[in-house]
């Protein structure tokens, strides 16, 4: 299992501020998002990527959007907004 | 020939000869720097001799519109206050948005330039006709708050709009900011410039229309920009505001904790903005003329006043002073408005005195027995701190007025290892070693570390650079940066409508065409953003700087990140160094850093015959 975490905006579209899901990339993991948390498709993550804007943090570390990504059991995914200004 | 925009006059108010007279400006300048910051950089460098004291009679202070300002479009009713800062002794530019920033330009210019010195505390009333300094002998020395000072002044005076100091500016206040409509031009003590004039505010009103070249051009672009900011790329501003970043920052392991010497806080959790939402939101607003509104409130007690409360803010004095509890970061928030000061170096500088007074680095006397009950997460401490720096009252508020870098130069020993700033100016909440872009972004900064006049940020937070390393290609990410920040500075337009604009340099030069009928295009404003980073070192180059300046503190090299996500991350001084190089190289500059001669050269007929 990948747990998915939700920051700022996607928290509070989605209510939640994690959630664990069975996937084997990020695009995957994107994917099993959408369908747990409809309220974040399509303006956070579509068809299993990112909408613009919209990054991953693998294990908080490695910032990326690539769906192809590939991610291991007990693998975080911190989903953040790439606008940080402020 | 332009047709709109602009007024092509500015005002220069002199306190001390209290004479104010209209000065032309011409097409050539307003094409190269475009306004606000730009033309703010410029006018300060035209209307000051070298190595004046920014303290002094001698200094200026500008006040720029931008052409956009008092046209339609959204987000464009701000100003920039410039100045050389008495916290860095570089050039520094606050920029604030209200119906000040309208009032003013509907003066009929596009600039205001304060120089001299009153002779005694007054408040400088401007309209179309010039400028009058009335003695306002009731209002200062009496320790209002702001938000009193301007009710008293809005009543005596209602047709004007007012930018006011408070406390902490007539007391000098190395970091003493300007406020208007309760949105302040915060950092670098533009407030003391001001106080040093004894000029408590500064009221403008104005009747005459910004001239629009193509109306109708202009609200089409109007109304599509309108459109655009309420998408999903200001989402973020209109439903959590800033303070958003906290707990992201707190899981990427960039959030400045304990005067930079952690970079997650265990009690993030208290003050996340997710959780201030649920649990104390009480209310959006917005600048005059914006339709994004990010400002949000929160409730410090039932029945108080909601506070404002910003990313920087909520960081500086919670995180940074080891403070988690969100009744008292709110309160220092609203007390750092009310009296005046930089929420950013207050914080900094206070984080930094922390850490001495932990260290045991005040030397045996009155400021060490003062310091004595400073710690991390020392409340209320924190909060009558505040207090005495804004009133200079207390040798350590005092010593803590001058910011972290003069204070610490004063303690000696090592207390200069521990001081947060990059030129004097305090880190804002962005931690070097995390974001490794943003690290050279804030060394190169012409302001000093700041988060502001560079997006560099961006690049960490785009997966298109390492962010626990900066590299050549940091550097071409941070001219970017900058350039863009630079031109949006100069229209003037809210840096949050950033991603709401696709081809940003493309629409700016649209809108200039619109609203000025002069030919701009992308490709000569991203040259003029480039400019306007160069007039800025410039006159850094004319007081003083050296590229010695272009660094970080010995902190973020020598001491890695001890926890969460970057856990071990530090910044290698080499390949800093190598990036900074690629960063000069990049902006134009020669082997060290300065601006070439013949660069200097080609600009100095712009710069009013300056000299090197
Ligand atoms: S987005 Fe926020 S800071 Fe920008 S103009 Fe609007 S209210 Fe002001």
């Amino acid at each position: 299992m990948v747990t998915i975490e939700l920051y700022g905006v996607a928290r509070l579209r989605a209510g939640r501020a994690a959630i664990e899901v069975a996937a084997c990339s990020l695009g995957e993991a994107l994917a099993a998002l959408g369908v747990a948390c409809p309220a974040l498709e399509p303006l956070i993550v579509a068809g299993g990527r990112l909408a613009p804007g919209w990054l991953v943090a693998l294990n908080g570390a490695q910032i990326t959007a690539d769906p192809e990504m590939a991610l291991g059991e007990g693998d975080v995914v911190v989903l953040v907004s790439a606008d940080a200004g402020g | 020939m332009g047709r709109g925009g602009f007024f092509e006059r500015y005002l220069r108010v002199d306190l001390g000869r209290r004479t104010a007279e209209h000065v032309p400006l011409d097409e050539a300048t307003r094409r190269a720097v475009v306004g606000g910051v730009g033309l703010g950089a410029l006018l300060l460098t035209r209307e000051t001799k070298p190595r004046f004291d920014p303290l002094g009679p001698e200094a200026a202070l500008v006040l720029a519109f931008g052409p956009l300002v008092g046209t339609p479009l959204t987000t464009s009713a701000k100003l920039a206050f410039v100045a050389k800062s008495p916290l860095t002794g570089r050039i520094s530019d606050g920029l604030s948005s209200s119906s000040f920033a309208i009032a003013g330009k509907r003066a009929g210019v596009d600039a205001i330039v304060i120089v001299g010195e009153a002779a005694e505390p007054s408040i400088v009333l401007i309209d179309e006709e010039g400028a009058e300094v009335v003695p306002c002998p009731d209002l200062w020395g009496r320790d209002f708050q702001i938000s009193e000072a301007s009710e008293r002044l809005g009543k005596e005076y209602p047709e004007h709009r007012f930018a006011v100091i408070g406390v902490a500016g007539e007391r000098l206040v190395r970091y003493a900011g300007i406020a208007n409509e309760g949105r302040h031009a915060g950092r670098g003590g533009l407030g003391a410039v001001l106080g040093a004039k004894r000029v408590k505010a500064i009221g403008v009103r104005g009747s005459r229309a910004v001239p629009l070249a193509d109306a109708e051009a202009t609200l089409r672009i109007a109304k599509d920009l309108a459109r655009r900011s309420l998408g999903p790329a200001t989402e973020k501003y209109r439903s959590l505001g800033t303070v958003a970043n906290l707990s992201t920052f707190n899981r990427l392991a960039a959030l400045p904790t304990r005067n930079f010497q952690a970079s997650t806080f265990e009690e993030a959790r208290r003050i996340e903005g997710e959780v201030l939402h649920e649990t104390r939101e009480r209310g959006r607003g917005s600048c005059k003329n914006c339709t994004i509104g990010c400002e949000h409130f929160y409730e410090v007690r039932p029945g108080q006043r909601p506070v404002k409360m910003e990313y920087e803010n909520l960081f500086a004095l919670g995180p940074l002073c080891g403070i988690g509890d969100p009744e008292v970061v709110l309160r220092a928030s609203s007390a750092c408005d009310e009296l005046g000061i930089d929420t950013i170096s207050s914080g900094g500088t206070i984080a930094f005195a922390m850490e001495c007074a932990e260290r045991g680095l005040f030397p045996a006397g009155p400021l060490a027995e003062e310091a004595r009950d400073l710690r991390f997460g020392a409340c209320e401490r924190m909060l009558a701190l505040l207090g005495d720096i804004a009133r200079r009252r207390t040798a350590l508020g005092d010593l803590l007025a001058e910011g972290s870098r003069r204070a610490a130069e004063m303690l000696g020993g090592d207390a200069p290892s521990f001081a947060p700033h990059v030129k004097g100016m305090e880190i804002p909440g962005y931690e070097p070693r995390a974001l490794q872009t943003m690290a050279l972004g804030f060394a190169v900064g012409t302001r000093g570390a700041d988060h502001n006049r560079s997006g560099a940020y961006e690049a960490d937070f785009s997966g298109k650079v390492n962010r626990f390393e900066a590299s050549e290609e940091s550097a071409a990410h941070a001219v970017a940066a900058e350039d863009r920040a630079a031109v949006m500075d100069a229209l003037i337009l809210c840096k949050f409508l950033r991603r709401a604009m696709e081809n940003f340099f493309g629409e700016a030069a649209e809108m200039l065409r619109a609203v000025t009928g002069l030919p701009f295009e992308a490709e000569e404003l991203e040259r003029a953003g480039g400019r306007i980073t160069l007039v800025r070192r410039l006159f850094n180059e004319r007081e003083g700087w050296t590229p010695a300046e272009d660094t970080l503190p010995a902190r973020f090299f020598e001491e890695k990140l001890p926890g969460g996500a970057a856990k071990g991350a530090g910044i290698d001084r080499e390949g800093f160094a190598r990036s900074i190089k690629a960063y000069h190289a990049r902006r134009g500059l020669d082997e060290q850093g300065y601006v070439p001669a013949d660069i200097a050269q080609e600009m100095a007929s712009l710069l009013g015959g300056r000299k090197r």
